[in-house]
């Protein structure tokens, strides 16, 4: 796979999801994971990972995958393709008119939301098969998933607290 | 009280400054923005809330993120083409320049011993983050509606048929423009 393609791929899932984040999982599972098996599972939850646990936007997680592919170079261009649609914004400001495409564009958007969580779901459910192999490696992320969804903690501590306990466990164990 | 409907200017400086703070804000879109209501809003007054809404309802039409969207429309405002570059810049730079150190640790990782440790400890963590990140997208699905009927197909689809996660979400959209064109305009998209 080129530099090239990467690129036109990242571009076009970004627009497809209108530059949400989560929503690109799916989308860089089945291509690049599954089909062309460039990336392994474990890198693409990596590259997810650096996005919960970063400031900023959430989709800018792609520069990692630019980065594991494609060196220093992959990662600029990876995120320049993703940031530069933002300047869609200039002539959208000026034709703020545009009411019957502001009507479609927001039923497309809800639309694509609802389809994307049941997507980002099955993707879950198609890595978790291939990650969560072991009992602890359960026990990390359901850990993580109460501290960060139920409790409402950091990403960061969430982070912390679940890895060392995965940590913990691992070394209690051996 | 008036507001007179008159374009005031930021320098460069302080607009690298403004969006540095907003791409240093953790939580996401929902953080950056906060930033930048305090800023621009409550703080500078360069701009009046209804106007600082409006261009980010906007933005969330745009397909870059809704973030990168608001630094490109406030940094032209304030400080012309170059001003959105400026802004553009700053919002991304920490996030980017983490993501690459994070990166390379990773690969630092892959080559030690600590690998064996990463299937036990960030990855589960990772695939946490993501089904929360689909529950907090889904919150607003969980009763019978045809959005929850949308997620279902979806899911399905592409678990059981294995259809293509790129049609199933161009589907979703088309199904979504017929659907929804006469909701609620409050609702959220």
């Amino acid at each position: 796979m080129s530099l090239v393609e990467l690129l036109v791929l990242i571009f076009t899932f970004n627009l497809m999801t209108f530059g949400n984040g989560p929503g690109m999982v799916p989308l860089l599972q089945e291509n690049l994971v599954d089909e062309r098996r460039v990336l392994s599972v474990d890198q693409l939850l990596y590259a997810f990972t650096i996005a919960r646990v970063t400031p900023g936007q959430a989709n800018l997680y792609v520069a990692a995958v630019g980065y594991m592919l494609f060196g220093f170079t992959g990662a600029v261009l990876s995120l320049l393709v993703i940031i530069l649609p933002a300047y869609l914004m200039l002539p959208l400001l000026r034709g703020y008119q545009l009411l019957q495409a502001t009507h479609a564009v927001r039923g497309f958007t809800r639309g694509l939301t609802s389809t994307s969580v049941g997507l980002i779901i099955a993707a879950t459910i198609q890595m978790g098969d291939r990650a969560l192999t072991v009992p602890i490696a359960w026990v990390v992320f359901l850990v993580t998933l109460a501290l960060t969804y139920l409790l409402k903690w950091n990403p960061i501590l969430s982070l912390i607290v679940a890895s060392g306990l995965g940590l913990l466990l691992t070394l209690v164990t051996q | 009280m008036e507001r007179t409907e008159q374009i005031q200017r930021l320098s460069y400086y302080h607009l690298f400054i403004i969006f540095i703070k907003a791409g240093l804000a953790f939580g996401g879109g929902l953080g950056i923005l906060a930033v930048l209501e305090d800023e621009l809003v409550t703080r500078r007054k360069l701009i009046a809330r209804e106007e600082f809404l409006t261009t980010y309802s906007l933005g969330r039409i745009v397909p870059s993120g809704t973030m990168t969207a608001l630094a490109v429309a406030f940094g032209y405002r304030f400080g012309g083409l170059f001003g959105s570059l400026v802004a553009l810049v700053a919002l991304v730079l920490p996030a980017f320049v983490m993501t690459v150190a994070l990166t390379i640790a990773y690969a630092f990782l892959r080559d030690g011993p600590l690998f064996t440790l990463l299937p036990v400890t960030i990855l589960p963590a990772a695939l946490a983050f993501i089904v929360a990140a689909a529950l907090r997208l889904g919150k607003d699905l969980m009763r019978p509606s045809l959005d929850l009927l949308l997620a279902v197909s979806a899911l399905s689809g592409a678990l059981f048929l294995d259809i293509n996660p790129a049609i199933l979400l161009l589907a979703g959209g088309a199904i979504g423009i017929v659907a929804f064109w006469n909701a609620d305009a409050g609702a959220k998209p």
